[in-house]
């Protein structure tokens, strides 16, 4: 497996574990949170497809270390499972942090 | 353009200030907490990138950005981007928190207390719809939230 591919899919196991054996936020419970992570969605399709474009590229990935796979636009595939563990994990400590900041 | 990704993420910065205020996000207002939300995943997601360009997973383009490096060979604006993109993550969020409690609170009797947000405690019965009067325009539910 490339190993971008085989980053990802660790990331997005370990952020997954964090919360549901940690964390505990609850977050995939609610419609909060992917309501919000297909809106995020959304908009990365939108700069990361800016970022990842074949024509002038901004950020340039080796074909040896992904799939290959460009969907949509020319965003590889691997992207959005980087962009699921960032943004959930970052949710997930900001809830955490929130009920610390409660109970204080 | 050398400035180019940097401005980008100024555009995110920029479309999704608006959150912060008319959705009432209350995310750069809550400083503390945005801080303890975005730096672990800022150092992993660090390391993973000085990782990946270390390894040639990836580069970036000399002509879209600055040229300025932190250790690992990471540029400015990675770092900037994994503190970019979880701000707009948690507007994001946090608006989409507020849109769900103004439905819950607008039509409690019809649908009782919300099922699809986390950690405020439910209330029993109907939530007064004017009671957010004497709280100065804060929705009932989110009142034990840190401020």
């Amino acid at each position: 497996m490339p190993e971008y591919t085989l980053y990802t899919l660790v990331a997005v196991v370990v952020v997954v574990a964090i919360e549901l054996l940690w964390a505990r936020t609850g977050i995939f419970a609610t419609a909060q949170y992917w309501i919000a992570l297909g809106i995020v969605f959304f908009f990365q399709v939108l700069v990361d497809g800016w970022l990842t474009r074949l024509v002038d590229p901004i950020v340039l990935y080796s074909p040896q270390h992904f799939l290959g796979v460009r969907f949509p636009f020319d965003i590889p595939i691997e992207d959005f499972g980087f962009g699921f563990a960032l943004v959930t994990l970052v949710i997930v400590c900001w809830q955490v942090a929130g009920r610390r900041e409660r109970r204080a | 353009m050398r400035f180019e990704y940097l401005l980008l993420m100024a555009a995110c910065l920029a479309v999704t200030l608006p959150l912060e205020f008319w959705l009432r996000a209350r995310v750069y207002r809550r400083p503390l907490r945005l801080l303890l939300a975005i730096v672990p995943a800022l150092v992993v997601f660090y390391v993973w990138d000085a990782v990946a360009i270390a390894r040639g997973h990836w580069t970036y383009s000399p002509a879209h950005t600055t040229g300025w490096l932190l250790p690992g060979a990471v540029p400015v604006e990675e770092v900037v981007f994994f503190i970019v993109i979880p701000i707009c993550g948690l507007l994001t969020y946090e608006g989409v928190g507020t849109v769900l409690h103004r439905r819950a609170v607008r039509k409690p009797a019809e649908e009782g207390p919300s099922p699809l947000l986390p950690g405020p405690p439910k209330r029993k019965g109907t939530v007064p719809f004017h009671s957010g009067a004497d709280q100065k325009g804060t929705v009932p539910f989110r009142s034990g939230e840190g401020r």
